[in-house]
């Protein structure tokens, strides 16, 4: 068996890079594929806690690499989904314990024993991210619609660009969407964000609260019902996975009073 | 009458200064220039002499002259455009 290596990337820190690679390791498990999550921010180590696994953590990453511990032993399965590994960062070394050769050699181990390796990088552009593309052949790359995240993910795309030999695809994740505000013309829109950084869409998650509740739990919200983030990404893992799954409806979902009041006086307003 | 008047009050859309197409413009240009690694600045040195090349053989309506960089598919192009009058001997 030979799975996909997939790096998660963002270039910017902050714009939810390890929350969307917990939920869609978990979105991809749920379809029934095996998944490994590699976590490669090494001295952050973050994605344990995303998905309320910190305290099963025994052996890391780094301790693999530099044959503590057999790789099997470093893994540690998901508590609901038991298609899903996380390799955990080391928290108290730092970037330059693994070297892309490294890491090269461990990708080639785990695609061998699971469907996805998701690997989920460091932010910014130095060798922490160049050693997390070190084994993939596609990117994911997460930015929100704010202008810095938009021009650091401009950045990343360039640098995809230029490992063209290694990473065949690319696509984007527009996070914490906010329908209201592009509505109001406030904010940068789905298609806006396309055109600036001629990219494809891979998918757009909108702001929600539950995320924040469900990082608390440490339950990623790819596994709850009912939820449009949860579904967003569970839409990815479906194209992710070959299907074509349409953008969820991004139209506002509930209007503020003060339309209600207008609209309960007038006719629909044309603008 | 009723409903101009709570258009005034209410109508959503009033505002000139959008934000949305400030921030896309912004971005558009940001982007352009990181892209090429391109100064500031240097833009408008390269349109001062070539502006300078072109009368020495035309006579130019200079209010007329547009210059410009556009993006297709992450790559640049330079968009010159000179209103010529006449040449000059």
């Amino acid at each position: 068996m030979s799975g996909r290596v997939i790096v998660v990337t963002s270039g910017k820190g902050g714009v939810g890079k390890t929350t969307a690679s917990a939920n869609i390791g978990v979105a991809l498990a749920s379809t029934g594929a095996s998944v490994a999550l590699v976590d490669m921010d090494i001295g952050l180590r973050n994605l344990d806690i995303l998905m309320g696994l910190e305290n099963r953590v025994v052996y890391n990453l780094v301790d693999v690499v530099e044959e503590r511990c057999k790789l099997r032993q470093a893994l540690v399965k998901d508590k609901k989904l038991g298609n899903l590994s996380l390799l955990p960062a080391a928290q108290t070394r730092d970037k330059s314990a693994v070297t892309a050769e490294q890491m090269k050699k461990l990708c080639d181990e785990l695609k061998a024993m699971y469907d996805f390796v998701l690997v989920d990088s460091p932010a910014g552009i130095e060798q922490g991210f160049q050693n997390a593309c070190a084994g993939a052949e596609e990117a994911i790359v997460i930015t929100t619609p704010e202008m810095s995240a938009v021009r650091d993910a401009d950045r990343i795309i360039g640098l995809l660009e230029a490992r063209k030999d290694e990473i065949k695809e690319y696509r984007l994740v527009l996070n914490r969407y906010r329908p209201n505000m592009v509505a109001n013309n406030d904010m940068m829109s789905v298609d806006d964000v396309l055109e600036i950084l001629s990219v494809k869409l891979l998918g757009v998650v909108p702001e929600d609260e539950e995320i924040i509740i469900s990082t608390n739990k440490g339950e990623p919200i790819a596994g709850t019902e009912n939820v449009r983030a949860g579904l967003a990404y569970r839409n990815i893992a479906r194209r992710i996975r070959g299907e074509d799954v349409a953008i969820m409806d991004l139209t506002p979902q509930s209007q503020t009073w003060l339309n209600k009041i207008v609209s309960f006086f007038s006719p629909p307003v044309r603008v | 009458m009723q409903m101009q008047i709570l258009d005034w009050i209410f109508r959503p859309n009033l505002k000139t200064d959008d934000a949305r197409v400030t921030a896309r413009d912004r971005m558009k240009s940001m982007l352009t220039h990181d892209r090429l690694e391109l100064p500031a600045g240097r833009l408008e040195s390269l349109e001062e002499e070539l502006t300078a090349v072109v009368s020495r053989y035309f006579d130019l309506d200079k209010d007329t002259t547009h210059f410009d960089l556009q993006q297709y598919e992450r790559r640049a192009s330079l968009i010159a455009n000179f209103r010529l009058i006449r040449s000059k001997c």
